[in-house]
C-alpha cells in the first residue's frame, strides 16, 4: 500500500512539475486581471439552482439580502486574510506547499479526494443543464425528493449531455476555454435579463416603487415549500461564506493568489462574490417565483428568456463542467500511468455522466456544497497552523519534508478526526465547518507541540 | 474586419441583451418581442465576441 501511494505521489509530482518553482516577480499580475478572473468564475449553472432553493427554503427578503451581504463579505475577507497573505509569501500552489507539510502521500490522497468531489460537482452541472433539454422532449424534471433517476428519458438526456460535454473536453481545453471567456459576461446578463423580464409577471410596477413589497410577499415570503427545511438569516450567511470554502479557507486558491502583487488583492474576490453569489442568486430567486416555485431550472430559464435562456443554462453548465472535468482528469492521471489525455478525460467524463443521472446531485446541491467544503477544510487548517502558528510557538516547520516522510500522520489524524467530530456535531450541517476548523487548528498545533516535546 | 470594430460591435450586442429586458420591464414590448430581440442580440454577441478574441493583435 505504502509503495503504491509512493508511486502515485511520484507521478503527481511529475504532472505538476511545471509549477513547482515559486512564481517569479516578472510573472505577477495586475489587480484588474484578478477582478476579471473572479467576475467570470462565479456565475455558473448552479447559480440557477442555489438562488431558487433559497426561495423554496422559505427565506425572508430581509434575511436574504443581509445574509448575502455579510456572508459574501466574510468570504471576501477569508480570501484576503487567510488565503492571499500565505500565497504572496510562499508563491506556491497548495499542491506543492501541502507536499512540504503533509508529505507526498497525503497530498496524493487529498488530490484524488478532490477529483472525486469535482466529478460530483460537474455531475450536478450536467443535471441542471439536462432540465433545459428535458423541456424540448417533454420529459418530466425529477421532483425535490427524488434520489434515483426518474425515467428512461432523464437517463438518456443526462447521458447524451454528459457524452457531449466529455467529447468537447477531449477536443481540447485551451481552445474551449477561450470560448468560455466569451460566454461568461453573457451568462451574467442572462441572470439579470431573466429576473428583469419576470418582475412584471409578479406585479412589480415599471417605476420599481412596489418592488420590496412584492419581494416580501411573492418571492422571499418566508414560507418554505413542502418538505423543505425553513432557512433563516444564519443559514444564508453561512452558505454564502462556505460556498467556496475549499478555495479560501481550504486554500485551493493559493494557485491563483501566488500571482498577486500584494495580499490585498484578495479583496478583488468581491468582483466575483457580489455579482455572482449575490445578484445572480437574487435573480434566480425571482425567476423561480415566476414559475410558481417549481424547482425546474430549464423551465425557469425558458419562461424568463425563451430559447436564449435554454442556451444560457446549457452554456453555464458546460463552461463550468468543462474545467471541472479537466481538473478531475488531471488528478486521475496519477493512477493511470501512460494513458493519453483523451482516455483519462473519458474516464472522468464517464464517472461524471453516471453521477449526473442521479437527480439527487442537483436537488441536494446546497448540502453537497456544504459537504464539499467541509471535507477539504481540515487540510486548510493544517496548512494555516503550520505556516503561521508553529513559528510563533517556535515549533519546527515542515517536519514531513525534512524527515522525508510519505505521510504526515498527525495531519492525516487531524483530517480524519475533524471530519468524524463534525459528523457528530449536534448542529446544522452548514454551521459545522466553523467549529471543525478550530478543532483542526488546535488539535494539529497540540499534536505538533507534543511531538516536539517527545523529540 | 478591424479588431477594434469587432470589439465595439460585441459590446453593443451585449448592451442590447440588457436593453431588451429593460424595455420589457417598462412594458414597451411584449414577451415574444423581448425574447426574439434577446435571442438575436445574444447571437450577435457570440459572433462578434468570438471573432474579436480569436483575431490576432497587430504588432506595432
Amino acid at each position: 500500500m505504502t509503495s503504491k501511494i509512493s508511486t502515485i505521489a511520484a507521478r503527481l509530482d511529475k504532472l505538476y512539475e511545471f509549477d513547482r518553482e515559486p512564481v517569479s516577480p516578472d510573472k505577477l499580475q495586475s489587480g484588474s486581471k484578478f477582478a476579471g478572473l473572479f467576475a467570470g468564475e462565479h456565475v455558473a449553472a448552479t447559480e440557477f439552482v442555489i438562488g431558487a432553493f433559497f426561495v423554496l427554503h422559505g427565506v425572508t427578503a430581509r434575511d436574504l439580502v443581509v445574509g448575502l451581504l455579510l456572508g459574501n463579505l466574510l468570504a471576501v475577507l477569508s480570501w484576503t486574510f487567510v488565503c492571499a497573505p500565505m500565497a504572496v509569501r510562499t508563491r506556491l500552489t497548495l499542491y506543492w506547499y501541502l507536499r512540504r507539510i503533509a508529505g507526498p502521500g497525503l497530498t496524493a490522497i487529498y488530490n484524488i479526494a478532490n477529483a472525486v468531489l469535482y466529478c460530483i460537482l460537474a455531475g450536478a452541472m450536467i443535471a441542471v443543464s439536462a432540465t433545459a433539454i428535458g423541456l424540448a422532449f417533454n420529459i418530466k424534471t425529477p421532483s425535490l425528493t427524488d434520489v434515483f433517476p426518474t425515467s428512461v428519458g432523464w437517463v438518456l438526456i443526462t447521458i447524451s449531455l454528459g457524452a457531449a460535454f466529455t467529447a468537447l473536453a477531449i477536443l481540447g481545453f485551451e481552445k474551449l476555454s477561450k470560448f468560455a471567456e466569451v460566454c461568461s459576461p453573457w451568462i451574467f446578463i442572462v441572470f439579470i435579463a431573466g429576473a428583469l423580464a419576470t418582475l412584471p409577471k409578479l406585479g412589480v410596477s415599471p417605476n420599481f416603487s412596489n418592488f420590496w413589497e412584492v419581494a416580501k410577499s411573492q418571492i422571499w415570503n418566508g414560507i418554505a415549500a413542502e418538505g423543505q427545511q425553513k432557512f433563516g438569516f444564519w443559514h444564508i450567511l453561512f452558505f454564502a461564506w462556505f460556498c467556496n470554502l475549499a478555495m479560501h479557507i481550504g486554500l485551493s486558491d493559493l494557485a491563483i493568489f501566488r500571482y498577486a502583487k500584494k495580499w490585498t488583492y484578495g479583496l478583488y474576490t468581491a468582483f466575483g462574490m457580489y455579482p455572482g453569489h449575490m445578484l445572480a442568486w437574487i435573480c434566480s430567486g425571482i425567476m423561480v417565483a415566476g414559475i410558481g416555485r417549481e424547482m425546474n431550472p430549464g423551465l425557469m430559464a425558458y419562461e424568463a428568456l425563451g430559447l436564449a435562456g435554454v442556451a444560457g443554462l446549457m452554456l453555464a453548465g458546460w463552461t463550468t463542467a468543462n474545467p471541472t472535468l479537466y481538473r478531475a482528469g488531471l488528478a486521475l492521471q496519477t493512477i493511470t500511468p501512460n494513458w493519453p489525455r483523451w482516455k483519462i478525460t473519458l474516464v472522468a467524463g464517464t464517472v461524471t455522466t453516471v453521477i449526473s443521472c442521479f437527480p439527487v446531485v442537483f436537488l441536494k446541491l446546497l448540502d453537497y456544497v456544504a459537504i464539499y467544503g467541509l471535507v477539504l477544510m481540515p487540510i486548510g487548517a493544517v496548512v494555516f497552523a503550520e505556516h503561521w502558528i508553529l513559528p510563533k510557538l517556535k515549533i519546527e516547520q515542515y517536519r514531513a519534508e525534512k524527515d522525508n516522510r510519505l505521510i504526515n500522520g498527525r495531519a492525516l489524524a487531524v483530517w480524519v478526526g475533524t471530519l468524524v467530530i463534525c459528523f457528530f456535531l449536534p448542529i446544522h450541517l452548514y454551521f459545522r465547518w466553523l467549529p471543525g476548523y478550530f478543532i483542526a487548528l488546535v488539535s494539529y498545533v497540540l499534536l505538533q507541540a507534543l511531538g516536539r516535546n517527545r523529540k | 474586419m478591424e479588431r477594434k470594430i469587432l470589439a465595439l460591435l460585441a459590446i453593443v450586442s451585449l448592451a442590447l441583451c440588457l436593453i431588451f429586458p429593460v424595455v420589457r420591464f417598462l412594458g414597451k414590448i411584449d414577451a415574444a418581442g423581448y425574447k426574439s430581440g434577446f435571442f438575436c442580440a445574444s447571437a450577435a454577441w457570440f459572433i462578434f465576441a468570438a471573432l474579436w478574441i480569436t483575431r490576432p493583435k497587430k504588432n506595432n
